[in-house]
């Protein structure tokens, strides 16, 4: 019995070291996102204003960021726009007609490398396949567009979406599969109808954390959609973006420009908090009526 | 071997089991010699039987014994996975469904299946029964929701859900989502009924809701079911089938099969000696 015991006291023991350690770790992570969220918000809640939102930055300091705001919002649609439809087909092309073939798991390999391609050099592809042809074919009337920027994000976007859509589908139960089948359903049918319609709330899940990973993207934009200090929404025109403004105004020395960037960071850090918020809701309500 | 109606299994020329007195009912579904190998594994041994119409035939034995295996091969659902083959003869209706030119689409339609978890499709309730007719006959609305309404009648589901047609399928409790599976596969108005241990994720009442379906059903459909449970073997079925490693041991009427069985393994099984 004594034997025993000590046993259970170790037991106890350790349970109670693993649990503080994990207990520790998690504060540690809590804790740079609430410091970064606060020193975002401090310093920058002089420029927190409804002209941050209302003027665009030709203004400088007495300006705010609606041009990059704007400019941010269409130039991320339009890489969703172009990344959602692509990756979800290439999605359900892996999980239900390539899942078990050597075609299928080398694209699936291929398609992890450009999730983990540094974004700089996907900005720099597409300042070659398409900034310096248009601007050749027009002769220089065009150069910079949002609509490259928007390009050079969906490259970044559509490996997440291919990735969640392969995952989701995959975690369909297969009787499932089996029942439309055994009613002499083909499998495009089963595949459109069916797997796509159970797996939803999962792939738009992987949309949504696609957008909140190409809110943030900077360098892809910088020699892409170049940036604008007067509104545009002509999408073939130089663009303004958040993070670029924010890149550009953080080394600036001016004072009052970092106000306002810091005062974007905390816009774009809260945008892409409640994006990932939002999915994650979106996701586990799904979940509750599924059971 | 006195009984006209017994025959050693497996044996090729297994003769036809008698229904009732002696009336011998005309076999649906003929297998001869019937082989199947996972990825090389030799799963079914020379199975050799005959599944008489509109008759409900059982199939117990233990796990892993090829039971389901058996099942699956009737509607060839095996065909989506790679490295399955089938061998021998599986003759429906005069014709070879082992044919690889016999169409699945149509196989499929002469031949349902419910399985052991419900598994009703995220959409509507309505939508999910009328979601295999509408991929093989085209019909009006009003012949539609006549169609549907039938097979929810036939399920014994159409009380419970009449008011609410339009409400997702996933909201309904497990056994009326089973009963949904089962109108859904009737729908299609096929001539046989494959039921994969039906009513294993079910409570009792769900279960004896199924079981007295089953019942009804064979009134319009020939089914097969294969079952863990051997009461539920002995309580719905005019036939059982015995398998055992891969083999059919013992095929005969389910009243003889529970009291007299032929075979010593049978015997065992059914005891609870093994298995």
């Amino acid at each position: 019995m004594a034997g025993n015991n000590a046993l259970y006291v170790r037991r106890r023991i350790a349970n109670i070291v693993a649990l503080l350690l994990s207990s520790l770790a998690t504060l540690i992570g809590l804790f740079f996102l609430a410091w970064i969220l606060w020193e975002t918000l401090k310093q920058g809640i002089s420029a927190l204003s409804p002209t941050l939102f209302t003027k665009i930055t030709a203004y400088g300091e007495d300006g705010g960021l609606a041009n990059a705001m704007v400019g941010s919002l269409l130039i991320n649609f339009i890489g969703i726009a172009i990344a959602t439809p692509i990756g979800v087909m290439a999605g359900m092309w892996l999980a239900e007609y390539a899942n078990r073939s050597k075609l299928g798991a080398s694209v699936r390999f291929l398609n992890d490398i450009l999730l983990s391609a540094p974004s700089i050099v996907l900005g720099l592809f597409v300042y070659t396949i398409v900034v310096l042809p248009m601007k050749n074919l027009t002769d220089g009337a065009i150069t910079f567009s949002g609509l490259a920027g928007g390009i050079a994000l969906s490259l970044i976007a559509l490996p997440v979406v291919v990735r969640t859509t392969d995952e989701m589908l995959r975690l369909v139960p297969s009787t499932l599969r089996e029942a439309a089948l055994s009613l002499g359903v083909p499998q495009w049918k089963l595949t459109m109808q069916i797997l796509v319609r159970s797996a939803r709330s999962g792939i738009i899940t992987g949309v949504l954390l696609a957008l909140a990973r190409i809110s943030g993207e900077t360098a892809p934009l910088l020699f892409t959609a170049f940036g604008n200090n007067y509104m545009s929404l002509n999408p073939i025109d130089k663009m303004a973006s958040l993070p670029q403004v924010i890149y550009q105004y953080a080394n600036d020395p001016g004072e009052g420009l970092h106000a306002i960037a810091w005062a974007g960071a905390f816009v774009v850090t809260m945008f892409v908090l409640l994006l990932s918020l939002g999915s994650r809701l979106l996701f586990a309500r799904s979940k509750v009526s599924n059971d | 071997m006195t009984d006209p109606a017994f025959s050693p299994a497996p044996a090729a020329e297994a003769a036809m089991v008698h229904a009732g007195n002696g009336t011998p009912a005309p076999a649906k579904i003929t297998v001869r010699d019937l082989n199947f190998f996972y990825n090389g594994f030799h799963a079914l041994k020379g199975i050799s039987m005959d599944i008489p119409e509109k008759q409900v035939t059982a199939i117990i034995g233990p796990s892993g014994c090829g039971k389901s295996t058996l099942l699956r091969i009737f509607n060839r659902i095996y065909n989506i996975y790679p490295k399955l083959e089938a061998k021998g003869e599986i003759v429906l209706d005069g014709e070879n469904i082992l044919d690889p030119k016999y169409s699945l689409n149509r196989l499929r339609s002469k031949v349902g299946m419910v399985f052991q978890k419900p598994v009703p499709f995220p959409m509507t309730i309505f939508e999910n029964v009328a979601y295999g007719i509408r991929h093989h006959e085209r019909l009006g609305r009003a012949e539609m929701e006549n169609r549907v309404e039938q097979a929810l009648r036939s399920a014994a589901l159409w009380d419970e859900v009449k008011d609410k047609l339009k409400q997702n399928a996933l909201g309904l409790s497990g056994g009326q989502q089973q009963r949904l599976c089962i109108a859904r596969g009737i729908a299609l108005k096929p001539e046989v009924l494959l039921l994969d241990e039906p009513t294993s994720a079910l409570d009792p009442i769900a279960t004896s809701r199924i079981e007295q379906l089953v019942e009804e059903l064979k009134a319009d459909f020939t089914i097969v079911i294969v079952t863990h449970n051997m009461q539920q073997a002995a309580r719905c079925s005019d036939q059982t089938a015995f398998m055992y490693l891969g083999e059919l041991i013992e095929f005969d009427k389910t009243e003889k099969i529970f009291t007299k069985p032929n075979k010593k393994q049978t015997e065992d099984y059914i005891t609870g000696r093994f298995g």
